[in-house]
């Protein structure tokens, strides 16, 4: 039992071996790949689906994987058979750039005004306040107040002192 | 200023709600939906799987054409496959041009699909689907079209030709291409 232990786990190392030491570089995963392209037929990403196309392209990364293909050799050949919609996101170059940058200036378009809104709020609060003293009681400021009302305030005021 | 600034803000958000309103009107009105029966079949040219160069359907007018869409994932076309070879050697020596039509798949896959299933009638694919989605509105296969000597749809069949109920409209499409 154990030499035919022994004799499986050497036959597997002598096949294993040359093929692991054919890669120059680290090998991609099924894994992250996964996550990188689309199931045709479902319109999920391969990883979310077991659809029959899904597990077919799945077997054919993989076997791009043992043949040592590069992240962008696979998803290149994926392309070359399926066409661009096979990635799940959209390519760095050309018109697929507005795809990154538009949500990004979305954020910061919305960022600006946003604060171009508190400033004028603020402003405007400033401005019903200038003294930034308390309001009376009816709702107007200190500076509204008419001039008689004024002379009253300042010989009461007066009459304090 | 504020007053202009006001107006310039209220006139962008209604751009942006007229844009987005137009989008979805756009995307509506251009659904992909199957040709109907008695309509031009769809024009294509697309890769051929058997061998180099392209094949276009206009090539094949004044031909009656089985347009049989397919792909090696898919279980009911191993079972049709048999039926539609016969059906092509029977029919393919009265001058109907059958055409496979290989739907979002491996191109080897496809490849070792026809050896495998002994499938001798020209092929092509649509990895895309460019054309199976976008123009025959088919999100499932396998499914044929009957398409007569001047390009009309004589019949559509969604589903495997080999089953009951399909055979019969299968047979009978073909009847009406040679006549057409």
């Amino acid at each position: 039992m154990i030499l035919k232990l022994l004799a499986v786990a050497g036959a597997a190392l002598l096949l294993a071996g040359p093929a692991a030491a054919a890669c120059t570089h680290p090998r991609t995963s099924l894994f992250y790949l996964e996550g990188q392209v689309m199931c045709p037929t479902c319109h999920t990403t391969l990883d979310q689906s077991d659809a029959p196309a899904a597990q077919r392209i799945k077997a054919y990364i993989q076997t791009q994987i043992d043949k040592c293909a590069t992240n962008q050799q696979i998803e290149a050949s994926l392309v070359a058979n399926f066409g661009v919609g096979i990635l799940a996101a959209p390519s760095h170059k050309g018109f697929d750039l507005l795809a990154w940058w538009l949500p990004i200036a979305g954020v910061v378009l919305g960022g600006l005004l946003l604060a171009f809104g508190v400033w004028r709020w603020s402003r405007n609060r400033d401005h019903e306040a200038p003294l930034g003293g308390p309001h009376s009681l009816n709702g107007t400021s200190p500076a509204a107040l008419d001039p008689e009302t004024e002379r009253r305030l300042d010989e009461l005021l007066a009459g304090l002192d | 200023m504020t007053r202009s600034l006001k107006l310039v803000g209220q006139g962008a958000a209604l751009a942006v709600v007229a844009a987005l309103l137009a989008l979805l009107v756009w995307d509506v009105t251009h659904q992909h939906h199957a040709p109907k029966v008695g309509a031009a079949a769809p024009g294509f040219s697309l890769r051929r799987l058997d061998g180099d160069g392209t094949l276009a359907l206009a090539s094949l007018r004044g031909k009656p054409v089985v347009l049989n869409f397919w792909a090696s994932w898919c279980v009911p076309c191993k079972s049709e496959s048999k039926v539609l070879e016969a059906d092509y050697r029977h029919y393919g020596a009265k001058g109907v041009v059958f055409l496979g039509i290989d739907f979002h798949d491996v191109t080897s896959d496809a490849r070792t699909f026809v050896a495998a299933h002994g499938l001798s009638f020209p092929m092509v694919e649509d990895g895309s689907g460019s054309v199976t989605q976008n123009r025959y509105g088919i999100s499932q296969v396998p499914e044929t079209y009957i398409v007569g000597r001047t390009g009309t749809i004589l019949a559509h069949i969604r589903g495997p030709i080999n089953g009951s109920s399909f055979s019969a409209a299968f047979t009978r499409g073909l009847a009406e291409a040679l006549r057409s």
